[in-house]
């Protein structure tokens, strides 16, 4: 009973976001805004999460494959493939769903308390649309590069990590990286994050554009966001994987 | 004129506002008066379309509001300026853009004429020189102030304000009451505030009515109430024993 209520309200409200926008000086002036509020501030913590996750994943790997049988430039090759399958996209959407989605949530659901939703529709503006699809449309084009950039330097940190241990020789490093690479993985990584991306703005909005109450119902709704923005990404995860790569 | 007839409104778990009718004139500061919960908020709201009203309609100078579309309400609702309770004015606007929104949104005046405006306006609430503070920078009262001017930014034809004084000292409680009485006379416009603040309904009720669990208990003018036998109404109103006093000495 709750889940069908919360998928119709969610499915309406995603009508409302997506009507042909009538001012639209204005919704760019605002994409630019939170292209700049959401994504590029998340740069900071996606290269620190990408470098060290890189880092940890190569060490591992080499510590866990010390057989004499399998070649040390595999080491290179399972960091790579790891960054660019699910670190970039599953991990860093789960990080920014923390991030980006707590502060959608927070934001919507204090501009309802405070009523300022409230004032922009009398003035007859669409809340919806004009405050959320902004959102939406500048983590779809944003979270994809912040994607392509966590594989550069979750790499790197690899790479970082092998200079500074010597567990395997930086040119068999750098020779794994490259042998058998597959140009299509980082399509299918850069599609899931697109959903993410999707998934993160628009439950979050929803949580936030319909809280009601007071500061209290504001950290409830930013709690709420979070938490089913990661399930949805897991769950999308499963189902996104087995229809590009099966 | 606002016409109100037979409204009635509820949530999923209560009902708040039960069969109401009452009339909103032009040219007058009409109150709403009740116990904080009562509904007034949601009389409000459904009024402006804010909320839908379940049953009932809301007739704006002979036009059936509620059951206009998205874009004849929009035409209505240019001509509709609204005070909400913190004033809701945009954090992330300063004082000068925010009342320049509503001008972005309904007109297409040039630059230098919403300036001009917004200024104007400002001046009309002696904010003079506050055009470039946030929100955040402001006092209770003065965000109130500014709310008033973004209100009649566009020289509205109804004028909403909810709670204009919570929260607020009763010196400049009075300032605002002052303020929207004078606006009011001043532009031709149909006033309803909602208030639990009995020196308002002394001040500036040209038309007070009582709302109390939802229904509309009592209605008439500030004077009347002096002498009125409603008894919830006398509760509500002389809840205090100075006031009491007061009210006995008069009926004798
Ligand atoms: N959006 C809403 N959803 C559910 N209940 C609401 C909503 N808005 C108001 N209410 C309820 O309606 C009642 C009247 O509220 P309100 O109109 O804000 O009172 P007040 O007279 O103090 O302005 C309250 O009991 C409140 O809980
Ligand atoms: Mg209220």
């Amino acid at each position: 009973m709750g889940l069908f209520f919360h998928v119709g309200k969610y499915y309406e409200l995603m009508l409302k976001v997506f009507t042909k926008p009538e001012k639209r000086i204005m919704y760019y002036r605002q994409t630019v805004r939170e292209m700049e509020a959401l994504g590029l501030n998340s740069v900071g913590i996606v290269l620190i999460i990408s470098v060290f996750m890189g880092a940890v994943i190569t060490l591992q790997t080499a510590y866990n494959t010390e057989n004499p049988f399998l070649p040390s430039y595999l080491i290179g090759l399972g960091c790579r493939d790891s960054m660019i399958l699910e670190f970039s996209s599953t991990m860093v959407a789960l990080i920014l769903a923390g991030k980006v989605g707590s502060n959608i949530a927070s934001e919507l659901g204090t501009m309802r308390v405070t009523e300022q939703i409230d004032a922009l529709e009398i003035m007859g503006v669409n809340s919806a649309s004009y405050l959320i699809l902004p959102k939406i449309i500048a983590c779809i084009l944003v979270f994809p590069l912040l994607t392509l950039f966590s594989m550069v330097v979750g790499v790197a940190g690899g790479w970082l990590a092998v200079v500074f241990t010597r567990v395997i020789t930086p040119t068999d490093f750098i020779y794994g990286i490259q042998y058998a690479f597959i140009p299509f993985y980082i399509t299918y990584s850069v599609i899931k994050m697109v959903v993410f991306a999707f998934l993160i703005t628009s439950i979050s909005s929803y949580y936030g554009y319909y809280s009601y109450g007071g500061s209290l119902e504001v950290g409830v709704s930013s709690t709420r966001a979070v938490v089913h923005s990661s399930v949805f990404i897991l769950l999308f995860n499963v189902i996104l994987t087995q229809l590009i790569l099966s | 004129m606002i016409e109100v007839v037979h409204v009635s409104k509820h949530f999923s778990n209560e009902t708040v506002l039960k069969d109401i009718t009452v009339t909103f004139e032009r040219g007058k500061t009409n109150l709403v008066i009740g116990q904080s919960g009562s509904g007034k908020t949601v009389l409000l709201k459904c009024i402006v379309g804010l909320l839908e009203v379940d049953e009932g309609d809301i007739i704006y100078d002979g036009v059936v509001f509620n059951k206009l579309n998205f874009k004849d309400k929009k035409s209505i609702r240019k001509e509709i300026g609204m005070l909400f309770q913190g004033g809701a004015l945009f954090d992330s606007l300063t004082v000068e853009e925010n009342i320049i929104y509503p001008m972005d949104m309904f007109t297409r005046m040039t630059t230098e004429e919403k300036k001009e405006r917004a200024n104007f306006c400002l001046k009309r609430v002696n904010m003079e020189n506050s055009n470039h503070l946030y929100p955040d920078e402001l006092s209770g009262g003065m965000k109130k102030r500014v709310a008033i001017a973004r209100a009649i930014a566009l020289n509205p034809k109804y004028l909403f304000c909810d709670e204009p004084n919570s929260g607020l000292d009763p010196k400049t409680s009075i300032v605002i009451d002052k303020l929207i009485l004078e606006l009011t006379e001043e532009f031709n416009m149909t006033t309803i505030v909602n208030t639990h603040d009995m020196n308002s309904v002394m001040e500036i009720g040209s038309k007070v009515v009582f709302i109390a669990n939802g229904m509309k208990c009592w209605e008439g003018t500030n004077r009347e109430i002096l002498h009125s036998d409603n008894q919830v109404l006398n509760d509500f109103i002389f809840a205090n024993s100075l006031a009491k006093h007061v009210k006995n000495t008069i009926k004798n």
